[in-house]
């Protein structure tokens, strides 16, 4: 998958999950958006729903997204650490 | 599915015929999965890639998981000097590493499913400081410890955590040990005898109950301390 698609992919998601949660109806995802940390708008229930809703999309597009490899964990804080980060991840695994 | 690790021996194995006899749909975890009666899958819980396949395995099986019981163990009672490098390694990673590595690995099939109990096990040694149990101990307090905090961590997906800790049941892990130890241990319970695998089967099974929901985070000492 090009990285495009995955970012156009996770940004998507990612504004889903903030409208669910009623966290924000006007925030613009944008690429470097902190997924972790003080400055995320997401709780860690969100990313957790974020990346469940990954695994799906990634079932649907014929590959397995694993956020819980232990490759994925040891470089945890990189693949959450934007959404940029989170999507070339996603785009990396699906080439797998 | 209700999975049970170290579901070829002793407790694991009681449970498993347990919740089989109830009609559920187990399937069990073991390092040797030779000769088990029910659906198995070969798994050494203290190698984070052999959860990882199995966990792999049961997601891609696409079917509800309703608990995942954590029974897999070793034990050694001894005093902490005269216990070797190699027991204090296999303890800590069976006892608690392999059991962190079990519920963060197959944590997201319940958060998935928004509903789910894990039941831990632990030892009443713990809570009675038991004399000759202190690294077997250790391992299972930082159980305890995990659980309790796991618990807060899952309770917003609607999945409970919770601990069993045995007195001294008769399983293989107890070879060794004499009546009159086991007597020694008892008789610090709140209820001064002897409980049997049923006993601990029936905690199980009360935990995994809807009628446990409201029962996250707690650790159930058998007899009581």
């Amino acid at each position: 998958m090009i990285l495009d698609k995955s970012k156009e992919i996770v940004i998507s998601v990612i504004t889903e999950t903030l409208k669910e949660a009623k966290l924000d109806d006007e925030i613009q995802v944008t690429e470097d958006m902190q997924l972790i940390g003080g400055k995320s708008l997401l709780d860690s229930m969100g990313l957790v729903s974020v990346c469940l809703a990954l695994e799906d999309l990634a079932d649907e597009h014929g590959f397995e997204f694993d956020w819980t490899s232990e490759a994925a964990m040891s470089k945890s804080r990189g693949m959450f650490r934007s959404v940029a980060a989170l999507a070339e991840e996603f785009s990396n695994q699906s080439e797998v | 599915m209700i999975i049970v690790t170290g579901a070829n021996r002793g407790l694991g194995q009681a449970i498993v015929e347990r919740l089989a006899e109830s009609s559920e749909e187990v399937l069990g975890l073991a390092r040797n999965t030779s000769g088990m009666k029910i659906d198995a899958i070969e798994c050494d819980v203290s190698d984070y890639a052999s959860v990882k396949n199995a966990s792999r395995e049961v997601k891609r099986m696409k079917k509800p998981v309703k608990a995942f019981i954590n029974v897999a163990g070793v034990a050694s009672m001894n005093m902490a000097v005269t216990t070797d490098e190699s027991t204090v390694q296999k303890l800590i990673q069976t006892n608690l590493v392999g059991t962190i590595y079990c519920c963060q690995l197959f944590a997201p099939i319940m958060l998935r499913q928004k509903q789910g109990s894990f039941i831990n096990f632990s030892t009443i040694a713990v809570a009675l400081a038991l004399k000759g149990e202190s690294v077997y101990a250790a391992s299972k307090a930082g159980v305890e410890s995990f659980s309790r905090t796991f618990a807060r961590e899952m309770a917003d997906f609607n999945v409970r955590v919770n601990c069993i800790a045995p007195g001294p049941i008769r399983t293989d892990l107890l070879r060794g040990i004499t009546d009159k130890q086991i007597d020694r241990i008892t008789s610090q319970q709140v209820i001064p005898k002897q409980f049997q695998k049923s006993d601990v089967c029936d905690l199980v099974e009360l935990l995994i109950d809807e009628k446990a929901a409201s029962l996250s985070g707690q650790v159930l000492n058998v007899g009581g301390v």
